[in-house]
């Protein structure tokens, strides 16, 4: 047979055609599909949850990466037939897709490990999911430049106002912004959710020492480079740096407290059954404990025993305050406009 | 049957070859812009037709000032570009010789690295303590004390001119090449100065390439967003507030208002540059 070009785009044609029909547009039914965030997060999703998972099941669980809004917002684009069965979610989002009526029920007898997980934080997602792991949002400060760091929110602002710092701090671009900054140095200053007007006033008095960072590598990047002296910034993150060989740079979990930024766990209606036995391992004491040494952060189930290392570093849960997602998520979209108005992005 | 079908395939060739690449477009590009469109239109609740979203943004004072900020910020950047591309791209054609090759690779090697590392770099060289300031104030003594590049509008356009240039100098290029070269030499022995060959001669035969440059920068800052969000610039532009809208504050039909008119003004900045150009008599 002689093969010319019609035939050679002939058989291409029907070649991807087929392949596409063959395409798994939907998890198929002994496989998982997981939400991770990137880097080191990935890797411990992919060791701490989704080993043991496969191992005990059978199964196999597929990672997909991202964010929580973009998750979320597969999710509602096709609620009867979801691209994920597992959502990792930041808490504000966790409440919204419960508020949606997006999520399944997370409950003792589905996943027996959530007995042993404080009864807030499942409440905190309206019972439609969980928190497995904390952080505080503090000050990250560069040692080398910083001698004194301001122990509190308060000192913070005084210190960047007289110019003592040029401190880095999140824009308004970045997703928990409005939670793990704004809330918590408005609440430190004395406001409520309903008065954001400390918080606002702090931000003009410190305006002309300030830059913004777009996303954490930023951050590193303002320290590293000697744009900032120190900035507002996550405890686990920063003893990442530290255990890479950083050893110019330390956290300080403010005298008010720092914001408890959670990650939350849920499972959307209609996705897979499996979905129960990955979330019971994400809640599992021991694969929590290898969870934490790998990214530095607290984790929510209560027989978790830190390793010594750990344990000087995570804060726990009473030195840090949890934020009121619900209410947040209220007014939150009037913060972000009048930041804009204000501030700028 | 086969003659058939042969018939058929030699009358619509044409039309054959273009189908994979107008379906593609149509199904990847057209069809989600039109439902993004759409949803710009859709009433809070219910089903319906509204304009309510546009009638708010384009009647606030704060939205109507980015997108001013989104026009201007772009138009700058492409006037920049040009200024900066003529020359290279004329030194590439004209004067470069056997080091053209070499002049193109520099010229594009750049692009081969990821705009998120160029951008970082920038941060990196101009940082308070950054080795520019480190330059100014220890090395030179120049300066008493190191100064705040970053976050300026300045920088934001220099690294945004950096990124973009390239596209400026290849589309002027392209069209200074094809310029007969005894059209000068007969203004030089007509005698015209090299200066006045060039502005009358040479010029105007390269608007084209100059229109395209500016459109292709135009349209690119137009939507750029990494540069900006890293670097600042304390600009205020639609692709922040899009980016916003789906990243905090998950408005997604504000987000499609924005985009309809970011997709709008650009449209209409093309239509406006064909125009001009055109009215060159190019």
């Amino acid at each position: 047979m002689k093969l010319n070009r019609r035939h050679f785009l002939g058989a291409s044609a029907a070649t991807g055609l087929a392949g596409l029909s063959g395409l798994p547009l939907r998890a198929q039914e002994n496989v998982l599909n997981v939400t991770a965030y990137g880097g080191v997060w990935e890797q411990a999703i992919r060791d701490c949850f989704v080993a043991p998972f496969e191992a005990k099941t059978g199964a196999t669980g597929t990672v997909s990466l991202g964010g929580p809004a973009q998750w979320l917002a597969q999710v509602e684009a096709n609620p009867e037939n979801p691209p994920l069965d597992v959502l990792i979610m930041t808490p504000d989002l966790a409440v919204i897709a419960a508020e949606g009526d997006l999520m399944d029920d997370f409950t003792v007898e589905k996943l027996p490990n959530l007995a042993d997980i404080p009864q807030e934080f499942t409440d905190a997602c309206l019972g439609k999911g969980t928190y497995f792991d904390y952080g505080v949002g503090g000050i990250t400060y560069n040692k080398q430049y910083v001698s004194e760091p301001p122990k509190s929110f308060a000192a913070f602002v005084e210190g960047v106002a007289a110019g003592d710092f040029i401190a880095s701090v999140p824009s308004i671009s970045y997703g928990p912004t409005p939670v793990f900054f704004l809330w918590a140095l408005n609440n430190a200053l004395g406001g409520t959710v309903d008065n954001v007007d400390p918080f606002f006033e702090a931000m003009a008095k410190m305006k002309d020492n300030l830059v913004f960072w777009a996303g954490p590598n930023d951050f590193f990047n303002h320290l590293a480079s000697g744009e900032a002296d120190l900035g507002i910034y996550f405890d686990g993150r920063t003893w990442n740096h530290v255990d890479e060989g950083v050893d110019w740079i330390d956290f300080i979990n403010p005298e008010e407290g720092g914001a408890m930024t959670t990650v939350a766990v849920q499972k959307p209606k209609h996705a897979s059954p499996l979905a129960w036995d990955y979330i019971n391992e994400m809640l599992d004491p021991v694969n929590q404990s290898k969870f934490a040494d790998i990214l530095n952060y607290g984790v929510t189930n209560k027989k978790v025993q830190y390793s010594e290392k750990l344990a000087a570093r995570v804060p726990s849960m009473s030195d840090a305050i949890l934020p009121p997602y619900a209410e947040i998520a209220r007014v939150r979209n009037e913060w972000v406009d009048r930041w804009n108005r204000e501030i700028g992005m | 049957m086969s003659d058939t079908v042969s018939s058929f395939a030699a009358r619509h060739r044409r039309s054959l070859l273009l189908a994979p690449a107008l379906i593609f477009l149509a199904v990847f590009f057209v069809m989600p812009l039109f439902d993004n469109s759409l949803r710009s239109f859709a009433p809070e609740e219910g089903s319906g037709f509204t304009l309510a979203r546009y009638a708010a943004f384009l009647t606030d004072r704060f939205y109507l000032g980015v997108i001013v900020e989104t026009v201007v910020l772009s138009a700058a950047v492409a006037a920049i570009s040009v200024v900066i591309a003529y020359p290279v791209a004329y030194v590439l054609v004209r004067k470069s010789g056997r080091f053209s090759g070499m002049i193109v690779f520099m010229l594009i090697a750049p692009l081969l690295t990821s705009i998120i590392m160029r951008t970082f770099g920038w941060q990196v060289l101009f940082a308070r303590r950054g080795l520019v300031n480190q330059w100014l104030v220890q090395d030179l003594g120049i300066l008493d004390a190191p100064l705040r590049w970053l976050n300026t509008p300045g920088l934001a356009i220099a690294a945004l001119v950096h990124v973009l240039v390239p596209f400026a100098v290849l589309s002027i290029a392209s069209v200074l090449q094809g310029v007969d070269r005894r059209l000068e030499e007969g203004a030089l022995m007509l005698g015209a100065s090299r200066w006045r060959a060039f502005r009358e001669v040479t010029l105007p035969l390269t608007m084209d390439g100059i229109g395209t440059g500016a459109i292709l920068v135009f349209m690119i800052a137009n939507g750029s967003f990494v540069t900006l969000v890293l670097l600042g610039g304390g600009f205020q532009t639609l692709p922040l507030l899009i980016y916003q809208q789906f990243n905090t504050t998950r408005d997604f039909a504000l987000a499609s208002t924005m985009s309809t008119i970011l997709l709008v003004i650009a449209v209409g900045c093309l239509w406006l540059q064909l125009r001009l150009v055109r009215r060159q008599g190019v």
